[in-house]
């Protein structure tokens, strides 16, 4: 009787929250209409243009990071709060990190060239609101996380002190989240890499925008078949992101260390650190470096703040007051703005849905089933490499490390780089187009597998392994009654990430414009983007972008959430 | 009129099947200069009993006066040690001690003048800039002393400031506690120590409550008048461990 009473709470927030991005959704392509069309000189790709190019697309990146960055850290401790912050704020956090944004640049593209009246400053904000949306989400819950497991005593002895509010956050909560929010930033800039190229090639295939930056650049050049500016943007975007690792990302990952919790101290991700600690001699000068030139600005501003007369303001009942009304004020209104969304959104919706359906809407279960068997081909194609290559990994410790310093380079790289390289040879070779998609499908999924299944295989306890071995057990049968048991939630988890970037690589790769030509499969993907760039029928925008993402929700609800319940239970290596 | 007086203490939380009571009727009074063990079996709510002193977890029923009065939400005049140390990883020994005195607004030169007050009576000449996960449990806990003194506090709340480290250095921190307890510069007087060592207890302190468990309840208010420095191997201080241990075996 109780679990009947769960799951239909359960669907009932889960249709709220898909009724939700409906409407969110729906008010995107109300805003369509307003749109004129946007037409931009194509550009050049000479190789000169390239630093150009780069520095496009970098600060859209940080632009893009620095909103993600400030959301992630309110919404995090916003949603540590309490219980009723964490049970709205969390699922909603949920969905957002399964839908596939890519799907939503064509509707961001029209949502804020509408609001900047026509200008490319609407496609840019469109593509750095995409990038946002890949990077926000992992970081917010990096945050939520920090904070809900900050040790009691920490809390409390803040507390006994009378500690509070600013001194608060800047003792204790803000740097509780460094180490996450570090290592949730290298990921969300892999993922934003992504979803750039992504951006910049679509606004040079199939729309009429033209966005400049490395990944249009790279789509232009294929276009006209010239691979040697491709190769020159390729290395162009790999020494950005091998810089970037090299001068921020491994100082800062040391850095973090100094705001981990010594409980934590033996995690894989310590160890991983202490080797690029090792590698990176440069990592500690560069420290010092930014920490001095941090104390340089700091120090006046200190010694200017321990001057002025200190009042505590929080003494004073009135600023109390006013500052709780202030809040109140606030919320409600945030709340209300919402409210209004929903409800214009789903006026929106049910206007767009009233109108008459294109004869394409019959082909969507057909679609719908070609894209997810698609998906499951290249699901299985990298199982397939996947799983010997970490069994092997298992028993040879060495090739494990090779192995993971291989992927962290290799799947550094945006997977959506590639994409213009392998639509040319591969069309060019087969002129298939199944082919060509099942290859795109499978760079944007296979990396998370290898690094989760790679991840899952360091964290196998010493002791298990050397009690298989004392025993006698043969190498299969150590695999069989150890390994693959030990590694079933990260091939899990692995999976659930892997397809969600597989769904945004299908939106990518069902629909080509190369030379003037257009490719296309049967699938989700291939719908919505023709209808998109070539029909502009926002009734079948709508339904294919409606169905993709209600079949990614019940998917994950109803395949992945379970199957992640079953393997956490009975495969976890604690007793 | 006592420093502290508990008036008839209750706390009880609500859980999914009923409440469960952590304390029951407590009273008990604490003079000013006193140095008072609460001794009790795991789960007889001492340390929320410390924690209801300080103000960091509101009673159900019942009133906690502090010089006479009913004291509003935490009593900033008490400072507390900590089992667990409670230190700020990412803060180095120095801060750390200096962090209460921020937050009360105590002037720079003060702060530093405490801080290096209080680093050198713990004993910590030489770690001003060591981060806590550098140090040993002993001189994490050292941290934690010195943390609360620098308060200055009128009461000094200890809950099982000892029982994370190793029985040896458990020994030289209860003796340098009572060193700066009994010098006539000591900052703090009174000490309200929580913790499940009897023996410990008897050593320390000059009365002892004995709580028993789950829902506390006070068991016995003893007066311990041995003599210091105390011999743990006198007759009269295995008496009285043993007086305390049946206390607490008959209840349960």
């Amino acid at each position: 009787m109780k679990t009947t009473i769960i799951n239909s709470r359960k669907l009932f927030t889960g249709t709220l929250s898909f009724l939700i991005l409906a409407a969110i959704l729906a008010l995107f392509y109300a805003y369509r209409e307003h749109t004129g069309v946007l037409h931009a000189p194509r550009f050049s790709v000479s190789a000169r243009e390239l630093p150009y190019y780069a520095f496009c697309s970098f600060y859209r990146m940080l632009a893009a990071y620095a909103l993600a960055l400030i959301f992630s850290i309110v919404y995090g401790l916003a949603a540590a709060r309490g219980p009723a912050w964490e049970r709205v704020m969390i699922p909603a956090i949920d969905i957002a990190q399964s839908v596939p944004v890519v799907g939503f640049f064509p509707a961001a593209v029209y949502f804020f060239v509408a609001l900047a009246h026509g200008s490319r400053l609407g496609v840019e904000f469109a593509a750095i609101f995409l990038i946002f949306t890949s990077q926000a989400w992992n970081m917010a819950l990096g945050v939520f996380e920090s904070a809900k497991t900050i040790p009691a005593d920490s809390i409390e002895v803040l507390q006994s002190f009378g500690i509070n509010g600013w001194l608060k956050l800047k003792c204790l909560l803000l740097p509780a989240c460094v180490p996450k929010l570090v290592y949730n930033s290298i990921l969300s800039w892999v993922a934003g890499w992504y979803f750039l190229i992504a951006c910049e090639i679509i606004t040079v295939g199939p729309t009429h925008y033209r966005l400049p930056g490395l990944g249009s650049y790279l789509m232009e050049a294929a276009d006209r078949g010239r691979s040697g500016e491709i190769v020159a943007g390729l290395l162009t975007l790999l020494a950005i992101i091998v810089a970037m690792d090299f001068l921020i990302w491994q100082p800062l990952s040391i850095w973090s260390e100094k705001f981990r919790y010594e409980f934590a101290a033996s995690s894989p991700q310590t160890e991983a650190i202490a080797a690029i600690a090792a590698l990176n001699r440069l990592g500690p000068s560069i420290l010092r470096g930014a920490r001095k030139v941090m104390l340089t600005i700091s120090g006046p501003i200190r010694r200017f703040g321990e001057r002025l007369p200190r009042v505590n303001l929080a003494a004073h009942p009135r600023f109390t007051l006013a500052l709780r009304r202030v809040r109140t004020v606030v919320l409600l209104g945030l709340i209300g703005f919402m409210v209004y969304v929903v409800i214009v959104g789903v006026i929106a919706l049910f206007r767009t849905l009233a109108q008459p359906w294109p004869a394409e809407a019959r082909l969507i279960p057909a679609a719908t089933g070609a894209s997810i068997a698609r998906l499951v081909v290249a699901y299985l194609i990298s199982l397939a490499w996947i799983i010997p290559c970490t069994l092997a990994a298992s028993s040879n410790p060495r090739l494990r490390q090779q192995l993971a310093s291989v992927a962290e380079i290799v799947g550094s790289v945006p997977a959506t780089a590639l994409f213009p390289l392998i639509v040319m040879f591969v069309i060019k070779v087969t002129g298939g187009m199944n082919l060509a998609s099942i290859l795109l499908i499978l760079t944007g999924m296979q990396w998370y597998l290898l690094f989760n299944l790679l991840a899952g295989v360091s964290q196998i306890p010493e002791d298990l392994k050397e009690a298989a071995r004392s025993f006698g057990l043969s190498r299969v049968g150590t695999w069989r009654k150890l390994v693959l048991p030990a590694i079933t939630p990260s091939l899990i988890t692995g999976s659930i990430t892997a397809w969600g970037g597989g769904w945004n690589a299908l939106i990518l790769s069902e629909y080509f414009v190369y030379q003037n030509h257009t490719y296309e499969v049967l699938g989700l993907g291939a719908l919505l983007d023709s209808a998109t760039y070539r029909t502009g029928n926002s009734v079948m925008i709508l339904l294919s972008l409606l169905s993709m993402v209600a079949v990614v929700l019940v998917l994950n609800r109803l395949v992945w959430r379970k199957l992640y319940n079953v393997a956490t239970e009975r495969y976890r290596l604690d007793y | 009129m006592p420093l502290l007086d508990l008036r008839h203490l209750s706390k009880s939380y609500p859980q999914t099947n009923g409440i469960l009571r952590v304390i029951e009727d407590i009273s008990a009074t604490v003079e000013e200069g006193e140095f008072i063990a609460i001794v009790g079996p795991s789960g007889c709510g001492k340390s929320t009993l410390l924690r209801i002193v300080n103000g960091i977890v509101p009673i159900s029923s019942g009133q906690v006066l502090y010089k006479g009065r009913q004291v509003d939400g935490i009593n900033l005049e008490c400072a507390m040690v900590f089992q667990s140390f409670a230190l700020m990883p990412w803060l180095t020994v120095e801060d750390n001690i200096e962090l209460p005195l921020d937050a009360m607004g105590v002037p720079l030169a003060e702060r530093r003048r405490r801080t290096g007050l209080y680093i050198d009576k713990v004993g910590l000449d030489g770690f001003e800039e060591a981060y806590p996960r550098e140090l040993s449990g002993g001189m994490k806990q050292r941290v934690g002393l010195a943390r609360a003194l620098a308060v200055e506090p009128k009461l000094l709340l200890m809950d099982e400031p000892f029982s994370a480290l190793d029985a040896l250095t458990a020994i030289s921190l209860r003796e340098e506690l009572l060193d700066i307890w009994r010098l006539p510069d000591s900052p703090v007087h009174t000490i309200l120590l929580v913790t499940h060592i009897i023996e410990e207890a008897i050593e320390l302190a000059d009365r002892i409550l004995v709580l028993s468990a789950g829902p506390g309840r006070v068991l016995a208010d003893l007066q311990v008048d041995l003599p210091r420095p105390r011999d743990r191997r006198s007759e009269a201080f295995n008496m009285l461990v043993d007086k305390v241990f049946s206390l607490i075996e008959e209840r349960s």
